[in-house]
């Protein structure tokens, strides 16, 4: 008999066939899975943190990620869009997007309300390695929106503290007005389990923090070059700065981790938008450290 | 391997034998040269035909899929069933089927495997046949110009009649059924050996055979060749619409008049397209045609090689045919063929 195959989706219902939520998952990847927003907080005027539940047991217990993996959000009739997972592993059953209002897509979820719905499909992409940072130094360097991944590590170091050894956080933002999670930063500030550094390009007579680019802390920084990890991600144009600070402390390059943005459409390898030279982004990365960023070309 | 041969004339029956069951998409002649279309007869199929204007990746990865369709007011997923029709490629070149080759490691790649590629791949055959190279064929550069693997038949005219290689049990049963299979004998195999060679003879020599390609690549990745060459280029993405290795595409929604039920869908898209690279925000990663075709190119003739161990460009000539401003491959291969001469002097 000639071979005939069929693809079939179908949609989730209560008592359907029994299936664990990663064979659900697998039987087609493409499909986004019901997530309800269960929290919106708004973080600066151009940025909201939404926390999601995904309704089905299934799906929900079979979702687990790692700091620096992402997401595909669904707005049906709108589309889809990559957005990387601001909170931390050790908290399970939520998930936190932070999402800055840029365009179409991100325009219509910040019009959305608690208890909508939108579809969700990952996690996606290769993680920072956080097993392999357990027992070292960790410093983080976030500009910008790049502190929506970072926040997701940032979070996990902190909820394993003693696992780690001297964490610094580098944060710069334009204005006072665009820092995120502000008010945890603001009371990190006064902690000595981690040494924190949040800076400005244009401070306001409220400033009281650093001033300058995200580089600029290095002056200061004392770090044990063998026993450190680097995570970085910001704006386009920052890693190269921020890496050489990092490699004139002596780190090596294969310990400096950042995590790269391209739009990742389909976010498994395939659909080409989100390659940077001769990988993606979505499967090779997005975290990449340098000694492999340095291997492909147009990466920074 | 198997191989057995069969005569010429028996090859109306094999074709007629596929009719009963399969769709059959073959090589036909059009007003515009030749196409991979559906026929309904022997007497349509071209089989010598040099090339066809687009490829056959069409029928693993459509210009245009459904993937589910949805209901924008209660955000879910409605049912969706595709039955994907049984059908045989009859005719394939060997740079074709090795381009086939090529889209299943990315589309059936362990990590995520693509359902809809899958089903069209899994009642799909494959029928191979052999061909003399065309003035803009370099397959034999991409070692593309025979294919070991990705074909349930491959018949080698070896004058008059047919050395098959026989690749998969359905068809197989099929050829055994509908024609007069014969053990190979000596003489078939020098048949079959000459025929290879003449092939190989026959390439055009004016494509120059450079063999450091991927070092090239990356040692002349700032040349400004790459600007002459973005200059150029039309943004218009003739070229990877008729490469048959080409597989970038868009995932858009589609709504209906209704405004409430829709269609996630997938489209081909081109790296080649001025936005291709932008993200939410405005960034264009590759904002001129000198990064466009330069990331396009590097993909061909270096990218894949790294991951998949083969190159992504197979030499089929269509994209030089295609270009309105003569950029393909084989400019590439001639700017390292004078890059090589101005080294040595």
């Amino acid at each position: 008999m000639p071979n005939s195959a069929r693809v079939v989706v179908t949609p989730l219902r209560e008592g359907g066939p029994a299936a664990t939520g990663s064979e659900l998952v697998r039987a087609n990847p493409y499909r986004p899975w019901p997530a309800r927003i269960t929290s919106i907080t708004e973080l600066t005027a151009h940025e909201k943190l939404f926390e999601f539940r995904l309704v089905d047991d299934r799906i929900r217990e079979a979702f687990h990620h790692e700091p620096g993996q992402f997401v595909e959000l669904s707005i049906f009739g709108v589309g889809e869009a990559p957005i990387s997972i601001s909170s931390s592993p050790t908290k399970s059953g939520f998930i936190e997007l932070c999402v800055r209002r840029a365009g179409e897509f991100t325009t219509r979820l910040h019009e959305l309300q608690c208890g909508d719905t939108v579809g969700i499909r990952g996690p996606y992409g290769r993680p920072f390695p956080i097993d392999e940072m357990r027992g070292h130094d960790v410093l983080l360097v976030a500009g910008g929106l790049g502190i929506a991944p970072l926040r997701s590590l940032i979070n996990n170091i902190h909820d394993e503290r003693s696992e780690f050894g001297k964490v610094t956080i580098i944060y710069g933002s334009r204005t006072p007005k665009d820092v995120m999670f502000r008010d945890q930063f603001e009371m990190w500030r006064h902690r000595k389990d981690f040494d924190l550094y949040l800076t400005v390009d244009e401070p306001d007579d409220s400033w009281d923090g650093e001033v300058g680019l995200v580089t600029k802390p290095f002056e200061h920084l004392e770090i044990v070059p063998d026993h450190t990890y680097g995570a970085v991600c910001g704006p386009p144009v920052m890693y190269k700065f921020v890496v050489q600070e990092m490699r004139n402390k002596g780190i090596s390059y294969d310990h400096i981790y950042m995590s790269f943005e391209r739009h990742m459409k389909c976010g498994m390898g395939k659909c080409g938008h989100c390659q940077i030279g001769h990988q993606y982004c979505c499967i090779d990365g997005p975290v990449f450290n340098y000694w492999e960023a340095k291997n492909i070309q147009g990466s920074m | 391997m198997l191989y057995r041969v069969i005569d010429g004339s028996e090859l109306p029956l094999l074709v007629e034998a596929f009719l009963e069951r399969y769709e059959v998409i073959a090589p036909v002649q059009t007003k515009k040269g030749y196409a991979f279309a559906p026929v309904d007869s022997f007497d349509q199929v071209a089989l010598d035909y040099p090339s066809t204007v687009s490829s056959l990746k069409k029928y693993y990865l459509p210009q245009r899929e459904t993937l589910f369709r949805f209901d924008a007011e209660t955000n879910e997923v409605l049912d969706l069933e595709v039955e994907v029709r049984p059908r045989v490629l009859f005719g394939a070149h060997a740079c074709d089927i090795n381009a086939i080759n090529c889209l299943n490691s990315v589309f059936e790649d362990a990590r995520y495997p693509d359902p809809y590629y899958e089903a069209h791949r899994r009642s799909m055959l494959v029928v191979g046949i052999s061909c003399t190279p065309t003035s803009e064929c370099f397959c034999q550069l991409m070692d593309a110009d025979e294919a070991r693997s990705g074909y349930d038949l491959f018949l080698q005219d070896i004058g008059g009649r047919y050395l098959v290689s026989m690749n998969s049990v359905e068809a197989a049963n099929i050829l055994e059924t509908a024609c007069n299979p014969r053990v190979a004998t000596d003489e078939d195999r020098r048949a079959f050996r000459q025929a290879t060679r003449r092939r190989q003879e026959s390439f055009n020599p004016a494509i120059p055979d450079i063999q450091e390609i991927p070092m090239l690549m990356d040692a002349f990745h700032s040349d400004a060749f790459w600007d002459e060459l973005g200059e150029r280029c039309l943004s218009c993405t003739a070229c990877s619409a008729v490469c048959p290795t080409c597989h970038c595409f868009d995932i858009r929604d589609v709504l209906d008049p209704d405004g409430r039920i829709g269609e996630r869908e997938r489209v081909w898209d081109a790296c080649t397209s001025p936005q291709f690279a932008t993200v939410t925000g405005g960034h264009n990663f590759r904002p001129t045609g000198r990064e466009r075709v330069r990331h396009r190119m590097y993909h061909k003739l270096n990218g894949f090689l790294a991951t998949h161990d083969r190159n992504l460009c197979v030499g089929c000539g269509r994209c030089v045919r295609a270009c309105k401003a003569n950029i393909s491959p084989i400019e590439v291969l001639r700017f390292f063929e004078k890059k090589g001469a101005e080294d040595a002097e």
